[in-house]
């Protein structure tokens, strides 16, 4: 039976490691900071995914990121999606070397759909996850500073048409709040696409987790909450995860 | 006589916490409260609030009531609803503390800008930083000066302007763990502030000051609180906002952000998680240090308890944090704390050392550790 | 022990070598060079993406040939891994109908049900064949890391282990030195590490 995923967002800006809250970033730690408090290399067994995000606004140094992301797969042997500010096809190549499994793009699918197409053929759908901000109706690009002029509902359609191996969904509003996830929207959402979802934004802790992977129509839970999920906070959401029996795989 | 330690079994409040009372669940009073708020009937409540608000309201043009705020979310919260949706035309006070940040600064100022009317108080400094050395060192409050000028510049504001009604954000006691005496009163009075607020000592404080020889009594006219004469001649009332609506500080946050300006420290904290709130001065950083060095909880146990109530965060992910962020002696600010208070760093530890719990901390190798594992109850 | 992963442009390369490194595996050569294909002692056939590339990559390169003297003359041990696995086989109905390298009898075609979400993707379990080295040790039913939208059947009497999305498919086989695995082991956690040291102990 195939196991629905726990993924966790890791959000890289210019050395650090941040905390999102409705979109506004606070720095937590750099990667020293992180293996002290995550202990990176036991946390990947609590985690079915990572994602790693680069979202430097100013000065988005790829060849810096891609250093942090070899330094972060070192030792782990779940899959690493890294993205942000992937724009051409060497960013995408200086990723997959660095360790990345799967690339994620956002503002690309909106602004290059040619750069997405070469993309997909050369590495395969399996490897591209399509990224989508929205608040409300309205879709946004670039960290979130700018809204597009498509409609949520025709941009996921969009999307679904395009060939991507999966939607990651993010809800701007919920982004931080630890309120739980949009799960309303994204039933909406899982049941006009037919490539996987992973629904993202207003994790606080376990229950949220649970709440949404029991929601048939989604495959996969993601969590940027650097703060709350500190220490054990992984293991142990993953332990009730499959106390309450939740379709997680186990090792 | 031994005296056990513990923690709320909801949240991460301590039985040191003064006044702090629990259930028979082990929960604490700021915890009762929270499930109350969920299933409480709010709407005599708010018929108090706009019944008062209609006794108050201006008749001649005057301002209808003072909030006193900071910049951060609580006091812009609050000024906001009673402009914007209960129609009131709120002044807004600000007392200015000793060693205000940049970032309260900018706050304030995004406040303002959003559309208030504002004072802003300058209390003399020689005097404030007296009061408020006098304060570290007595009592171990760090801004004790800063403490009494919020009620009594703005009460003596208040009474010039002949505006009675005046707004404060959260009654702390009940919100947070404390006493639960004025849970079912609207309005509180001075003799409250003196004994709950300044913990019944500033008459102390202020005797240190006389006895300096240089500081008169008018200049301490912004410190002085009004005699009950001129309280009744205005007819002051004092009310916390968060007696008529349920108090949510994300929420404020939030609206905060929205509508009045407010931003967060980029860089977060070296004492807690968040970075939205208590972000006007520095000496809040030596404040909560100081509570944790008498009681054995910091500003992280307090942003963690404002989780847990909230639901975004469960007790065992908070230990985490509280673990991580709690113990925070001030090294990114000591310089600026010495320079201000002119003290050495050896004379401001001795000022520590005396307020140290020795139940609850010892000292290993110069720096004080606690002998107690966050969330295991002990014996003392 | 030289093991040489065939790089022919295609593949999350730098996972394995992770693993592989995790394991203890000291000399790992990557290469499409004739030369070092024929003189390894294992092989590792990694790949993503498609299989009319890979195809028309691998016999641009010349690898195809130097693979059958290596697979099927000198009886190399061979692990394919997802596309790697695929190509092995006789063929694939992905873009154009493709042949494969024809190690194992086997025919690729794409998942396609109404509703069933494509690709693949995340861990599933795979019903362990009885007649196994490379699962030796790990328990039925353990999961395994897929990410595919096209998936391998084969009538053929090859240690078939069996993986279930929508209808059963090949998770993976394995025959005299030729192994197969649809899945990742490289992103498979501790089941994936204990594969690939089975590939390496007993192949």
């Amino acid at each position: 039976m195939l196991r629905k995923r726990l993924i966790f967002t890791l959000i890289y800006n210019n050395g650090y490691f941040m905390q999102s809250r409705n979109f506004r970033l606070q720095k937590v730690g750099n990667i020293d900071w992180l293996e002290k408090n995550y202990r990176l290399k036991d946390l990947s067994f609590s985690l079915d995914e990572l994602i790693v995000l680069n979202v430097s606004r100013e000065n988005r140094d790829i060849k810096e990121f891609s250093t942090i992301l070899s330094r972060l797969v070192n030792d782990v042997f779940i899959p690493i999606c890294a993205g942000g500010g992937v724009r051409c096809m060497k960013d995408a190549e200086i990723l997959f070397e660095s360790g990345a499994d799967k690339i994620i793009l956002n503002t690309s699918i909106y602004k290059d759909k040619d750069f997405v197409f070469d993309l997909i053929k050369r590495y395969g759908s399996q490897s591209i996850i399509a990224s989508v901000d929205y608040n409300g109706n309205n879709v946004f690009i670039n960290n979130g500073a700018q809204v597009v002029d498509i409609g949520l509902d025709d941009y996921i359609k969009y999307i679904n048409n395009i060939g991507f191996g999966e939607l990651y969904l993010n809800s701007m509003e919920k982004d931080g709040t630890g309120f739980g996830y949009d799960l309303d929207l994204a039933k909406r959402v899982a049941n006009n696409i037919s490539i996987p979802l992973i629904v993202a934004g207003g994790a606080g802790n376990e229950k949220h987790l649970i709440q949404a992977l029991m929601t048939d129509c989604i495959n996969a839970v993601a969590t940027a909450n650097l703060f709350n999920f500190i220490g054990d906070g992984l293991p142990k959401a993953r332990e009730k995860i499959l106390f309450t029996n939740g379709n997680l795989a186990q090792w | 006589m031994s005296k056990k330690i513990f923690w709320c079994k909801n949240c991460l409040n301590m039985s040191t916490r003064p006044r702090i009372t629990f259930d028979d669940r082990g929960w604490c009073n700021a915890c009762q409260w929270m499930e109350e708020k969920k299933i409480l009937d709010w709407t005599p409540r708010k018929n108090e609030l706009i019944n008062l608000l209609d006794k108050y309201r201006s008749t001649n043009g005057n301002f209808d009531c003072i909030v006193p705020v900071s910049g951060g979310k609580d006091g812009s919260y609050v000024a906001y609803q009673l402009k914007h949706k209960y129609g009131i035309n709120p002044l807004a006070i600000t007392v200015k503390p000793a060693l205000s940040l940049e970032i309260g600064n900018q706050n304030l100022s995004n406040f303002i800008q959003s559309g208030f009317n504002h004072i802003h108080i300058s209390c003399n400094p020689v005097v404030l930083d007296r009061l408020n050395k006098y304060g570290f060192i007595e009592k171990g409050l760090p801004y004790y000066g800063w403490l009494i000028a919020i009620m009594t510049a703005v009460i003596k504001t208040a009474a010039n302007f002949k505006i009675p009604l005046i707004f404060y954000g959260e009654d702390g006691e009940i919100e947070y763990g404390g006493s639960t005496e004025s849970k079912n009163k609207p309005s509180y009075d001075i003799e409250y502030m003196k004994r709950i607020y300044l913990e019944g000592g500033h008459e102390k404080v202020f005797n240190r000051i006389r006895a300096d020889g240089d500081i008169s009594e008018a200049d301490l006219a912004f410190f002085q609180f009004p005699t009950e004469v001129e309280v009744s001649e205005v007819g002051l009332s004092f009310t916390h906002w968060s007696y008529y609506e349920t108090w949510d500080s994300y929420r404020n946050y939030i609206v905060a952000k929205e509508h009045c300006g407010l931003i967060e420290k980029d860089g977060g904290n070296q004492d807690t998680f968040t970075n939205f709130s208590q972000n006007d001065q520095a000496l809040y950083s030596l404040h909560a240090y100081l509570m944790y060095l008498k009681f054995g909880f910091g500003r992280a146990t307090q942003d963690a308890g404002i989780e847990i109530r909230r639901g975004s965060m469960t007790r065992d992910q908070a230990l985490n944090l509280v673990k991580m962020y709690d113990n925070s002696y001030p090294y990114d600010l000591i310089d600026m704390f010495l320079a201000y208070y002119c003290m050495t760093r050896e004379e401001f530890d001795l000022v520590l050392d005396k307020y140290v719990n020795r139940d609850l901390f010892g000292k290993v190798d110069g720096v004080w550790r606690p002998k107690f594992t966050v969330g295991e109850d002990f014996v003392i | 022990m030289k093991l040489v992963i065939v790089d022919y442009g295609m593949g999350n390369i730098k996972s394995i070598i992770g693993a592989l490194k995790y394991l203890k595996v000291r000399e790992i050569i990557v290469s499409n060079n004739s030369h070092e294909i024929l003189s390894a002692d294992k092989l590792i056939l990694p790949g993503v993406g498609s299989f009319s590339v890979a195809m028309h990559n691998i016999k641009e390169l010349r690898i195809d040939k130097c693979l059958k003297d290596a697979v099927l003359v000198d009886n190399k041990p061979i692990l394919g891994i997802c596309l790697g696995m695929q190509l092995m086989g006789e063929s694939s109905t992905e873009g154009l109908y493709t042949d494969g390298l024809g190690f194992i009898k086997g025919m690729v075609s794409k998942f396609s049900a109404p509703d069933l979400k494509i690709p693949h993707v995340g861990f599933n379990q795979v019903s362990i064949n009885k007649n196994t080295r490379l699962f030796k040790n790990i328990n039925d039913l353990s999961d395994f890391y897929f990410v595919h939208s096209f998936k391998m059947s084969s009538s053929a009497n090859i240690s078939q282990s069996l993986c279930t999305y929508d209808n059963e498919f090949i998770a993976a086989y394995e025959k005299g030195n030729i192994a197969g695995v649809q899945f990742h082991p490289e992103l498979s956690q501790i089941n994936g590490l204990k594969l690939l040291d089975n590939f390496i102990k007993y192949f």
